[in-house]
């Protein structure tokens, strides 16, 4: 098996796709080389969206972190906060309540609703099908809605806190999450019949971009990507974290590992995020949401992994002793998975590019992890941390 | 695969073992062991390798240190690899393992170890107009290095 890193030398042409846009409304840049209609190589440039976050981790407190981290990622910031969490309080010597884990396994698997909502749309819109595009987005606005009625927030819902978890839940949530579960499990059918049956949308996805368990074994594919070639890969099972050994999730995966397997999986996995989600909810342990946290975490290094939507989230957290991290390393999940995406380039259509980049469901912005804001007060393409910290109050006044 | 499976694997290229953590073990493997204990880990079939991170102990210590993380479930294997800041690199684990491209060019342009046979070392996540030399993920790095463009 070989991964390409390079287009192929002696090709006549190169395609560049990217930086803007390549499939979703995120940048990278991609370089294929063509032989004909035929992809030979393939290369990927990220950064477009690097904003060195882990080296401004360096500079914070282990509190201000917290709420960095979970702005590596709009769509699951939720989980990057967990991640981080977890791993503190295991360097602490902490362990959040019961109640506390459950709340963020439920508000994780709300996440992960909403975030492959999101890529159905996506997805359906790469191949043409806007209207799939536009109805799944319309139904994501009902988990969009609870995670807001939750949290307080439609995203960076900040629903961690170190030692626990901020918001609680009561009847009238719990009845508003039930509601809206029985209305998106109806709508979740509907869709894996579209994805199964829709014959124009099955030449988009059947037989396309097929990497076999092998492969993808070789490769280190995480999350769904890795699911939709049978390898049975899902950290909520493998090392099961927060509340995962009280509320069991169950494998998902198929044998396919084409582009329509990648949808099933997903489309798959929200039956089983709605039935935890219930499962949670009709056994939500007593008790408080925080522990105390010490300011200064214990000198130590320890390993965090949980399953973010689009597969294993790793982060290494060090610490020298003192309120400020020693290192905060971040593995996205879509990075090993853009390795799939060049090796299965080659030898496909061109056409077929935008489709099995976004079978990935990649997340540039948690890949990148610089951000030039367009400046309407006057004061340069680039903020400074008072800038946006003044901009912030006078916004907010 | 667990943890009791991977030791024996190491025991030839790693010079000390430990287990912080339950369900890890960490290894420290030198730099001309490294593509052995690897190739150990890969023939097994132990694991996918997850991440490679890097760490920098500062001038003093005058070490970098590179993590090769492999987890299999609930099981994490650690090679670490001590790395002389002034002789900063490894070898390139491509050859073994040919999804690694991404991470060794992180490695690369984040601390500046160079990273010995890599077939692609362009730059990942750093603009094109970052100047050369500068690595932001090293301890004694400063903004204003980073040159007007970047640092404000």
């Amino acid at each position: 098996m070989q991964v390409p890193i390079m287009p192929a030398k002696g090709e006549k042409f190169i395609i560049p796709i990217g930086p803007q846009h390549p499939a979703l409304k995120e940048p990278g840049h991609f370089e294929f080389s063509v032989d004909g209609e035929v992809v030979t190589g393939a290369s990927l440039r990220l950064g477009y969206v690097h904003r060195g976050i882990e080296k401004g981790t360096e500079g914070r407190n282990w509190v201000q972190t917290l709420y960095l981290l979970e702005r590596i990622c709009g769509i699951c910031s939720h989980v990057h906060a967990t991640a981080y969490c977890l791993g503190v309080e295991r360097l602490a010597g902490v362990e959040a309540p019961p109640r506390a884990q459950a709340i963020r396994s439920l508000v994780a698997e709300l996440e992960r609703i909403h975030s492959h909502m999101l890529w159905l749309g996506v997805a359906a819109h790469e191949a043409g099908f806007d209207m799939l595009f536009m109805h799944s987005w319309r139904d994501r606005e009902i988990v969009m809605n609870l995670l807001e009625g939750l949290t307080g927030n439609r995203v960076n819902y900040s629903a961690n806190v170190l030692g626990g978890v901020k918001c609680d839940i009561d009847a009238r949530q719990t009845d508003a999450i039930l509601a809206g579960l029985e209305h998106l499990e109806d709508r979740t059918r509907h869709y894996l019949n579209v994805v199964t049956s829709d014959v124009m949308f099955l030449r988009r996805t059947r037989g396309i971009g097929v990497m076999t368990k092998d492969v993808a074994e070789k490769l280190g594919v995480v999350g769904p990507t890795a699911r939709a070639s049978g390898v049975a890969r899902d950290v909520r099972l493998n090392a099961p974290y927060a509340a995962y050994d009280r509320y069991p999730v169950e494998l998902i995966t198929a044998t396919a590992g084409d582009l329509e397997a990648r949808f099933i999986v997903r489309v798959q996995e929200l039956f089983e995020t709605y039935r935890v989600i219930r499962a949670i909810l009709a056994d939500l342990p007593e008790g408080g949401l925080t522990v105390r946290m010490p300011r200064r975490i214990k000198e130590g290094e320890t390993i965090s992994r949980v399953e973010a939507p689009r597969g294993e989230l790793f982060y290494f957290i060090k610490s020298n002793g003192s309120d400020t991290a020693e290192r905060v390393k971040v593995r996205t999940p879509t990075l090993p998975n853009m390795a799939s995406v060049l090796t299965l380039a080659v030898g496909h259509q061109l056409a077929d590019m935008p489709m099995i980049l976004a079978g990935i469901d990649p997340c540039f912005s948690c890949n990148d992890r610089m951000i030039v804001v367009r400046d309407p007060a006057g004061r340069g393409a680039h903020w400074t941390w008072d800038d946006l910290r003044e901009y912030g109050i006078e916004y907010y006044r | 695969m667990t943890i009791e499976a991977a030791t024996p694997l190491l025991t030839t290229w790693a010079t000390d073992t430990a287990q912080p953590e339950p369900g890890r073990l960490d290894a420290v493997v030198p730099r001309e062991n490294l593509l052995a204990a690897v190739q150990a880990l890969v023939d097994a079939r132990w694991g996918y390798l997850a991440a490679i991170t890097g760490l920098d102990q500062g001038v003093e210590a005058g070490m970098f240190e590179v993590l090769y993380h492999f987890c299999s479930e609930a099981a994490v294997v650690t090679l670490r690899v001590p790395v002389p800041r002034d002789d900063a690199r490894v070898p390139s684990v491509y050859a073994i393992i040919p999804s690694v491209s991404f991470y060794e060019r992180e490695l690369m342009e984040m601390f500046g170890i160079e990273v010995e046979g890599t077939p692609n070392s362009d730059r990942l996540f750093l603009p094109d107009d970052w100047p050369a030399g500068v690595y932001p993920l090293r301890k004694d790095f400063e903004m204003k290095d980073a040159g007007a463009d970047h640092a404000s």
